[in-house]
């Protein structure tokens, strides 16, 4: 009877009941706000014994050697050129690899990422670049300590600056969702055909320079107002279990 | 009446909704898109506890699948409105539980969900849409919707029934 006189009693109980969920939708909150980090590495060591095999990370090793090969041919090419530019390329020889498992792969729907096995705590960070066997493949989009989110050069939203080393020209490789990126020129007089390659720019800053990154497919030179051409991309995400993160 | 929430056994099983969409089995996808797990999880959760706890279940599936994802569009609008639609739903009578209304429910649910995420990323993209760019939103909206409601009348049949068990034992 007595408790029944304080106005305040009813209101302070009901906010008890509420006061958990509460701190549980703080909690959710804060999921959002670190990009899943709990749950990311959560699953990456509740999946670890699932993770994909050695065999699989030697395949990608002589697929890298491949890739070696191709990218020595385009530096021969360009070395020379690269000389006059002035420290451009001055970290290229520090950069250093980490082989990271593919923990989840979403390559079509809403959001095309990967999930990494490794994160942070490797060294990996935002914006490094993710090679698959014989090319780029995308770049660090989050790292939580244990795992690394990478955003796909299909994904839409994705925009990479690349090269063309046989015309010597400079696009803007455009994920749409698809499984082949738009490459879009701001020239309007190519020579561009299809079969040519597409690499990193080996002037870039932001990627490891001269990496492939795709074939040309096929060029809609009537686009308005640029020229555009559809790649094929050398590194199918669909089939890749290791990848190597290129971190500075 | 139900009360699902107050029970740790049923909000434990939300956790399912992350680990499958990370885990992503491709063997239960159409063309390698993943079923809307959030609404497949979500539908018998607010048909059975209610609008109030649909929308908050909607929301809290929401933050952690946005954490979990690229970012850019969100799903929280779409779950949200989902979860208390259902809810209001469930409390009318009779009870849902065919599976052609379970079906179409989910598909209507993962429809709502695919053109929200739409409508933002063309909201993004300054109200016009690259033509390859709409191809594939309508192909990934096609695969998820159709593959969503194929599933919906086995598993939230079989979530109903347990859930419905639990809220009045």
């Amino acid at each position: 009877m007595g408790a029944s006189l304080w106005p305040g009693n009813g209101r302070w109980r009901a906010l008890g009941r509420v006061a958990p969920w509460l701190a549980l939708l703080l909690g959710l909150l804060m999921v959002r706000l670190s990009k899943g980090a709990g749950f990311a590495d959560a699953y990456a060591l509740l999946s670890r014994p699932f993770w994909p095999g050695p065999a699989q990370r030697e395949w990608v090793s002589s697929a890298a050697s491949l890739e070696d090969q191709a990218r020595l041919s385009l530096l021969e090419q360009d070395n020379q050129r690269l000389r006059d530019l002035l420290e451009l390329q001055r970290n290229s020889g520090a950069d250093s690899t980490v082989a990271a498992a593919v923990i989840s792969r979403q390559p079509r729907g809403w959001w095309q990422q990967l999930e990494l096995g490794k994160g942070s705590l490797n060294g990996i960070s935002v914006a490094d670049a993710v090679l698959g066997p014989g090319g780029l493949v995308g770049r660090v989009q989050s790292v939580t300590p244990t795992t690394a989110r990478v955003r796909l050069l299909t994904a839409p939203g994705s925009e990479v600056g690349v090269w063309l080393p046989r015309s010597r020209r400079h696009g803007l490789l455009v994920g749409l969702g698809t499984h082949r990126p738009q490459l879009r020129f701001i020239d309007k007089d190519l020579d561009v055909r299809a079969g040519d390659l597409v690499s990193t720019s080996p002037a870039s800053t932001l990627l490891p320079p001269n990496v492939p990154v795709g074939v040309i497919q096929s060029v809609d030179e009537r686009a308005v107002p640029a020229p555009r051409a559809v790649v094929q991309l050398i590194a199918a995400p669909e089939a890749i279990d290791w990848v190597q993160v290129r971190i500075d | 009446m139900a009360r699902l929430h107050r029970q740790p056994g049923c909000v434990v099983t939300a956790l399912l909704v992350p680990v499958l969409s990370l885990a992503s089995p491709p063997w239960l996808g159409l063309d390698g898109v993943p079923p809307a797990w959030a609404v497949l999880w979500l539908l018998p959760w607010a048909l059975v506890d209610g609008p109030v706890s649909g929308a908050v279940a909607g929301i809290a599936l929401g933050l952690v699948l946005d954490g979990l994802s690229l970012g850019g569009v969100s799903q929280i609008p779409a779950l949200l409105l989902l979860g208390w639609w259902w809810g209001r739903l469930g409390r009318r009578p009779p009870a849902i539980q065919r599976t052609l209304n379970l079906g179409l429910l989910a598909w209507i649910g993962s429809v709502t969900v695919g053109l929200s995420q739409l409508l933002q990323l063309l909201i993004q993209e300054g109200w016009s849409f690259d033509p390859w760019m709409r191809s594939w939103g309508l192909q990934t909206l096609l695969c998820q919707t159709l593959v969503t409601a194929l599933l919906a009348p086995m598993l939230v049949s079989m979530q109903l029934l347990l859930w419905r068990k639990r809220g009045t034992s």
